[in-house]
């Protein structure tokens, strides 16, 4: 299937297969993102939401990827309290 | 002597070496600073002066390469066992954060609930965003090797494009990742769970901007004629650099994403 060029094979594999199949995942996470989750209710896990140490920023008790919408901290949601 | 007579690259004497080994030293005593001072400027001195060294260590690498010629297929085969090794080794650096997955997840503790995800941890949906992401990186492999065609038989317009188009697609993922670490539920302090995903998958993250910085780099030199389509090594490291990451990422979602869930 080299047809002309091995160039010409790689280019029609990353229009007809490679680029369709990452918008047909896009399409897949953009229908599956239409209905909300409800976030999990707080229960304190001592196994979650450890703090050995403060973290180096800010005031040490949020992750570096804090969300306040879906991540509690220790003591619980921000939000709620 | 007066002329060359083997067909290797003696080196003419550089400072980048010790002044690389001396950024790796301010930035380790600078994480320690950050960690247990509460204080950044070791730390910013150490990243700083990492990314002048690698920025004109690799400046001199082109100078003495494509602008001198010094790089014989000779030389070129010692760069390519050198690449392969190094990727070798960071093959073996991502082992040990799948040894860790896979020694905590496999014989889930009592204080994890017996149970994988632990209890109380809601994985992410291996069939959303991280499926895209895989789709994403493979589209990438085969775009990136396209672009590689396209440099062997001489096609500079649709080299660039596709070399930006593998660019593009490394971005998307980034940040779409940074993106599902902000919307997970879970976080890093989230049980031994947490440490493994993040670790690992952080670390992969690290080496998709490196590899894409690579790439990004290579369309630069790309554009100003640096490569002939028998002598691009630098194109050809960064490929092979890119197929890494998109194996590492396979293995991640296979494991962690999929099976973990």
């Amino acid at each position: 299937m080299t047809g002309r060029s091995a160039a010409r094979l790689w280019k029609t594999l990353s229009f007809v297969v490679a680029l369709p199949a990452v918008g047909v995942c896009m399409l897949n996470c953009y229908l599956k993102a239409q209905h909300e989750h409800e976030r999990p209710e707080f229960i304190r896990y001592a196994h979650l939401r450890i703090r050995s140490k403060p973290f180096p920023w800010g005031d040490g008790n949020k992750t570096l990827f804090h969300n306040p919408h879906v991540n509690a901290l220790p003591t619980g949601y921000e939000d709620e309290n | 002597m007066a002329h060359q007579a083997h067909s290797y690259h003696m080196v003419d004497p550089s400072p980048w070496p010790i002044f690389g080994a001396a950024a790796a030293l301010l930035t380790t005593s600078g994480l320690i600073m950050w960690f247990h001072y509460s204080s950044t400027t070791l730390l910013t001195m150490g990243l700083l002066s990492m990314l002048l060294v690698m920025l004109q260590w690799w400046r001199d690498v082109i100078r003495e390469s494509t602008f001198q010629g010094h790089h014989t297929p000779t030389v070129q085969k010692g760069l390519r066992y050198g690449m392969i090794l190094f990727i070798t080794s960071e093959a073996f650096f991502f082992l040990g954060f799948f040894w860790a997955f896979f020694h905590s997840s496999l014989a889930p503790t009592p204080e994890l609930g017996g149970q994988w995800p632990p209890t109380g941890v809601k994985p992410l949906n291996p069939l959303e965003v991280p499926l895209l992401n895989t789709a994403i990186l493979l589209a990438s492999g085969v775009t990136v090797t396209w672009a590689h065609h396209s440099i062997t038989e001489g096609n500079r317009k649709q080299a660039i494009h596709a070399l930006t188009l593998t660019i593009l697609l490394g971005f998307y993922f980034t940040a779409l990742q940074a993106m599902e670490y902000h919307e997970a539920s879970f976080s890093i302090a989230d049980s031994v769970y947490g440490s493994t995903f993040f670790v690992a998958t952080g670390f992969h993250g690290l080496h998709v901007i490196i590899g894409s910085s690579f790439l990004t780099v290579c369309l630069l030199r790309l554009i100003k004629f640096h490569f002939t389509p028998n002598h691009h090594f630098g194109f050809e490291a960064a490929a092979w650099y890119w197929h890494f990451v998109d194996i590492i990422w396979l293995f991640l979602y296979m494991s962690m994403y999929w099976w973990g869930s």
